[in-house]
């Protein structure tokens, strides 16, 4: 069986659940009201489809906008991002669409989009139509579930889905490739005074 | 509120990497001993400091991280003056170094993980619970908005662990992060940090860290005492996949890179550290300077350098006047500096390495160079060169320095050249070492001198002149094609503090293996048979006695099976029920 690890990250605004996605995804448990997360928590889960087993490498963000200047350095590298919204807040919609429209600018080129509406649970307060959403999706070539990290429906499809998305190993786009790790191996071995900063791209 | 927090966070959240290191062997916290928040960022670091130029007091504090953790006064000036490059000429852009200094008296190091680190670890790896280190990423550059026309700024990881290789990478990823985005990025690595597993020796660890997984692997005392495999990094640059980042290295210098400049001289220098003769390092850059002092320290492992050293050191230090002093000799440590001023205050000292020339940093442009006759020194002789009237005991061996000139010609890489000198300095280690050791062996107690009706034996003192005896028919000539004064270098070993530690450290061993094997003669003795018409007190003092080698035993790690220590407890029982009641009730309370 072969083995692939993933860089995966959650992005979207504050409160959408992106916690409560990833807990559900990794430990089958949800809690109301988690606390929120400071800059980005690390969390990685091994996923068997069709005979190949994906390690996720999942880094799940901060929402709060003071954190948003981080964000950079955890969907850097990144094979696949799923970028949250809650279908109860229209306002969580708008946030997506600036990270879709950043992830397209400054993500790795191949880098497989997925959109989550979560809270698909809580019906009766929808402000966020699964037509609207999943139009949008299609525009941007997203693959889109709504999913409830409370009943756990839809959660694990979203990380299957993802992983039939992904290209196949010896297609990896040039921008995968050229992520942090190798050009910091030469930074290591540099000059002492010559050296430069090569996280900053 | 911080405590509030553990207690309900413990279950709520798996501590993220929790369920991931599972498959890396980490073995996970007893359910019994609950995390507090920063517990396990104290494994690995004590705090992260922001050092920042301020135009009235000049180098200030600016930002500790975690909010509650404490510093000295004198810990925050040491900190402060060594966060910044002494000399200022020429450090633009970003610089990367380290610092040592010492903890201010009383306080209390963190015990929880000690205990397991201090038994598997390597020596040289253990917790230093006298200084600090401080791993520093400096960045100076043009800034017009600044009054002073430059920001000027410094992140520094202040830990106890001497990991080198990580901390500096840990710096140089997150420090221009921080320069960029301020306070968040501090709590977001640090709260990274604090998910990490305890450094656990023999074991691979994967380390998130902002957006990166770095791999290392954690030395253990087993280790085959080789160097380290350097194809890991090719074997890297294959994969396709953003795999983890991995370290070569913990905290192993690139020690080839660093005694380039006096390369024909490594035999000597390596007599030098062994015996911690005073040794000044100055070079034109914090970087060259503490990494070449870090690189000398490193030469005579598996032996740990038991004296003092300074990475860096500046006149503002708070040893300044201590280490400086002409009134008394100079003391058997070894400092990095880079202050033109040293040049002239330390003139006195015996063993002075230059590197590049002072106040003109060069790039790369190391040459080759020779020792310097002290008659030069008068002159405050700024050319680069060892400065010393010091006799190597032993015969320069020109076949190392040969190959080691080959792979220059050959433009061999610096790794294979590094593993070459490490190899060569081990060997050449283990040759004086193991004369030692085997004598150490002699000294031991016989098995059968173990009773329980007697004090555990104890190790037979080191007697140097019964060593240097065994020298002349199974010294190191055995395992060395070096000749020379080999004895004579013994006996300035016996008075260097890398001597003592080695033994003190030999003995604690040895006493801790006779006491274990005291317990077990002690567990295996039918002591009810022993007591029967003995008199009370002997019997009440055997109870005691017994009482207190299970604390000990307990408390000091000592190697006992459990199964030994609970039949220990049975005995104890039996002897305190065969004594009258009043005694029994005296005994218990007690």
């Amino acid at each position: 069986m072969s083995m692939r690890e993933i860089k995966l990250c959650l992005l979207g605004d504050s409160g959408v659940g992106k916690s409560s996605l990833v807990v559900r995804f990794v430990t089958d448990t949800f809690t109301a009201n988690l606390e929120s997360t400071i800059g980005a928590s690390f969390m990685s889960k091994t996923l068997v489809v069709n005979d190949t087993s994906y390690k996720f490498q999942i880094w799940d963000t901060a929402g709060q906008e003071k954190y948003r200047g981080l964000a950079p350095m955890y969907y850097r590298g990144a094979a696949a991002a799923i970028v949250v919204y809650d279908i109860t807040r229209e306002g969580s919609f708008q946030t997506l669409k600036d990270w879709i429209r950043e992830l397209k600018q400054y993500g790795a080129d191949n880098i497989v989009l997925a959109i989550a509406g979560n809270k698909c649970d809580m019906e009766d307060l929808r402000e966020v139509s699964t037509r609207m959403a999943s139009d949008y999706a299609e525009e941007n070539n997203a693959i889109f579930l709504e999913t409830s990290a409370k009943t756990a429906h839809n959660v694990a499809q979203m990380f299957t889905l993802i992983t039939q998305r992904l290209p196949s190993e010896s297609l990896l786009p040039q921008g995968l490739t050229d992520s942090g790790s190798i050009q910091l191996q030469k930074r290591v071995s540099a000059s002492a005074s010559g050296k430069k900063s090569c996280c900053k791209q | 509120m911080a405590v509030n927090m553990a207690a309900s966070g413990e279950d709520q959240r798996p501590r993220g990497s929790e369920s991931s290191f599972s498959s890396h062997g980490h073995s996970s916290r007893l359910p019994n001993s609950p995390t507090l928040p920063w517990d396990k960022f104290s494994n690995w670091l004590h705090c992260i400091c922001v050092v920042t130029f301020d135009l009235e007091l000049g180098q200030a504090m600016e930002l500790i991280y975690p909010g509650h953790i404490k510093l000295s006064e004198k810990e925050k000036m040491n900190i402060c003056y060594l966060s910044f490059p002494d000399s200022n000429s020429g450090c633009m852009g970003d610089t990367q170094f380290c610092f040592r200094i010492r903890q201010s008296p009383g306080r209390k190091a963190p015990s929880h993980t000690d205990t397991q680190w201090e038994r598997d670890a390597p020596v040289y790896l253990h917790r230093d619970h006298a200084h600090y280190y401080g791993y520093v990423y400096f960045r100076q550059v043009k800034d017009k908005s600044s009054r002073r026309g430059y920001f000027q700024k410094s992140l520094v990881l202040v830990t106890r662990l001497p990991f080198n290789n990580l901390f500096n990478f840990l710096t140089e990823i997150v420090a221009p992060e921080y320069f960029d985005n301020g306070e968040p990025c501090l709590e977001a690595a640090c709260h990274d940090i604090d998910q990490w597993p305890s450094p656990q020796p023999g074991e691979t660890l994967s380390l998130p860290m902002m957006g990166m997984v770095i791999q290392v692997r954690i030395p253990s005392k087993q280790d085959k005492l080789a160097t380290t495999p350097v194809q890991v990094i090719h074997q890297q640059s294959t994969s396709p996949i953003p795999a983890p980042y991995v370290l070569p290295s913990l905290h192993e210098a690139d020690i080839f890179k660093c005694l380039h400049p006096v390369l024909p001289h490594v035999q000597m220098l390596w007599e030098l550290v062994l015996t911690t003769e005073p040794i000044i390092v100055m070079a034109p850059s914090p970087t060259v300077c503490s990494e070449t002092v870090l690189a000398l320290t490193s030469m005579i492992s598996p032996l740990n350098f038991c004296s003092d050293f300074r990475p860096y050191f500046t006149i503002h230090d708070s040893e300044f006047k201590e280490y400086t002093t002409k009134t008394q000799a100079a003391p058997p440590v070894v400092l990095g500096v880079t202050n033109p001023f040293f040049a002239k205050t330390l003139q006195h000292w015996p063993h002075i390495i230059r590197i590049g020339e002072m106040g003109n940093i060069v790039s790369g442009g190391r040459q080759m160079l020779k020792t310097k006759k002290s008659s030069s020194l008068k002159t405050i002789d700024a050319k680069p060169g060892v400065y010393t009237t010091y006799k190597p005991f032993l015969n320069k061996d020109k076949n190392i320095l040969k190959r080691l000139q080959k792979g220059i010609a050959s433009r061999r890489p610096n790794e294979v050249q590094t593993a070459m000198l490490k190899r060569y300095l081990l060997e050449l280690t283990q040759s004086f070492m193991i004369p030692l050791e085997r004598y150490v062996t002699s000294l031991m107690p016989l098995q059968r001198n173990v009773s329980p009706w007697k004090q555990a034996p104890r190790l037979k003192p080191f007697e140097p002149e019964e060593f240097l005896k065994t020298v002349e028919h199974s010294g190191p000539q055995l395992t060395s094609g070096l000749r020379g004064d080999w004895e004579g270098l013994y006996r300035r070993f016996f008075r260097s503090s890398n001597f003592e530690g080695w033994l003190r450290a030999r003995q604690q061993e040895v006493d801790d293996k006779l006491q274990a094997l005291h317990l077990e003669a002690l567990c295996d003795a039918d002591l009810s048979l022993w007591i029967q018409g003995r008199p009370e007190v002997e019997v009440v003092d055997l109870v005691l006695k017994l009482r207190e080698k299970m604390r000990f035993a307990a408390s000091n790690k000592v190697c006992v099976k459990d199964e030994v220590l609970h039949r220990l407890t049975l005995h104890l029982d039996g002897i305190i029920r065969a004594l009258p009641e009043d005694l029994r009730t005296i005994l218990k309370s007690s």
